[in-house]
């Protein structure tokens, strides 16, 4: 296993964790911040995290794809806000099934999730995307849009049931 | 999955660090102690991870893959043991100066410590020779000032008693004791007064007695200048209190011996 092999000091491992996934941790990235050059800074802060601190991965409670998609998005917006990074990758636990990354499997599971996202309404959609790929807080959500607090906090919240429930449709 | 509803918005929230800070502290306190609430904060990230995994399809550039080997071979694992087991020169010098000048401070403070007991113990052994000193002196005091104190006065045979006293009186000190016996009574309001006579100037006042049943008395270390060169000692009768200067004429006096 990959993360195994990083946990051993071999380099190798961290050349096949780069073939794996620098794909999705560079995505979100320049998904966040609209710039190749930030989001490869992201994509080797992310990675050189795992090199220095393997263990902050814990295997049994969730995927690698999951869990570096999610740290993307966090460092992406520290990057983004311009500030210290807010967030241990240690305490980000992330269950999510399959590990998608590659083949047809991940093909199928990624085409749930746009299906899923393309059949939201557009304010939901959009609330999501928001929260998730702008970093805004609810409250900001809610004074961008002018719609009340609950509302936005619902609508995310459906938003990413919504998701869950597409992937195992 | 049995969350609780008043928190399953805010786990949400929670997952994409967007909750406030006291909305957070409430929430962080009630997760401690609840699983359930746990378990859905993990599937909510990783229902973020989905959303996430939605943007994928970019590739980063070719350069970047090369860039993080290059930076994981400059960090291999281990280095900050290999770091802190086999040091550079200039910290094997900086922790050998270090160690020495250690040393060098506990030499000092060693030789210091030693010195200082050795001060405490010339300090201790004078105070202990001046305690017996002053035990010795409050003794010779207390004897002669005793009023159990047995005066005898010799003189030559058939020779009636006669008032007299003694001075002992060191100049450089200007320290006095005085004895007198056989004085005979006083009138009322009156007082003896004893004077020390300078070899040049005015009689100098040297206390006042007044003479027990006996017709003894003492008087010891009055108020005196220091250095004043003693002529004589006189003694005068005069009103109680005391006078500055001597208003009646000696009934006593004696010069040096």
């Amino acid at each position: 296993m990959i993360v195994a092999a990083i946990r051993a000091g071999d380099e190798q491992g961290m050349a096949q964790l780069y073939e794996r996934y620098s794909g999705v941790v560079y995505s979100v990235a320049l998904r966040v911040l609209g710039d190749t050059g930030a989001a490869e800074d992201v994509l080797q802060d992310v990675f050189m995290q795992i090199w220095r601190s393997p263990a902050a991965f814990d295997a049994n409670r969730g995927t690698l794809a999951g869990w570096l998609a999610v740290i993307a998005r966090h460092r992406a917006i520290d990057a983004l806000r311009k500030r210290r990074p807010e967030v241990d990758i240690a305490d980000v636990v992330v269950s999510c099934e399959p590990d998608l990354v590659r083949g047809a499997e991940w093909s199928r599971a990624l085409g749930k999730i746009r299906g899923a996202l393309a059949s939201m309404p557009a304010l939901q959609r959009s609330a999501l995307d928001m929260a998730f790929f702008e970093g805004l807080t609810h409250s900001e959500i809610s004074e961008k849009t002018g719609e009340p607090l609950g509302t936005i906090k619902t609508r995310i919240r459906a938003g990413l049931l919504a998701l869950r429930k597409a992937l195992k449709a | 999955m049995s969350v609780h509803e008043q928190f399953a918005e805010d786990l949400s929230l929670y997952a994409l660090e967007a909750l406030g800070s006291e909305e957070r502290r409430v929430l962080e306190e009630h997760l401690q102690g609840c699983a359930e609430c746990r378990d859905e904060l993990e599937l909510m990230r990783g229902d973020l991870g989905l959303l996430g995994l939605s943007a994928s399809g970019a590739e980063p550039p070719a350069r970047s893959r090369q860039r993080l080997l290059d930076a994981v071979a400059q960090e291999p694992r281990g280095a900050r043991l290999v770091r802190s087991g086999r040091k550079s020169g200039w910290w094997q010098v900086l922790e050998w100066a270090a160690g020495a000048a250690a040393v060098v401070v506990m030499l000092l403070l060693v030789r210091e410590n030693t010195s200082l007991q050795r001060r405490i113990a010339g300090l201790e052994a004078d105070s202990e020779a001046q305690q017996a000193q002053l035990a010795q002196a409050k003794e010779l005091m207390a004897s002669l000032t005793s009023a159990d104190a047995e005066h005898f006065i010799l003189v030559a045979g058939k020779t009636p008693p006669q008032p007299q006293g003694k001075a002992l009186y060191v100049r450089g000190s200007g320290m006095l004791v005085f004895l007198a016996g056989n004085m005979p009574p006083l009138p009322p309001e009156r007082i003896y007064e004893l004077w020390l006579i300078p070899s040049t100037g005015a009689p100098i006042p040297a206390g006042l007695f007044k003479p027990g049943p006996g017709g003894d008395a003492t008087v010891v270390k009055p108020a005196l200048p220091a250095g004043v060169e003693a002529k004589a000692f006189a003694i005068t009768v005069e009103p109680e209190g005391g006078s500055a200067a001597p208003t009646s004429a000696p009934i006593m006096a004696g010069a040096r011996s």
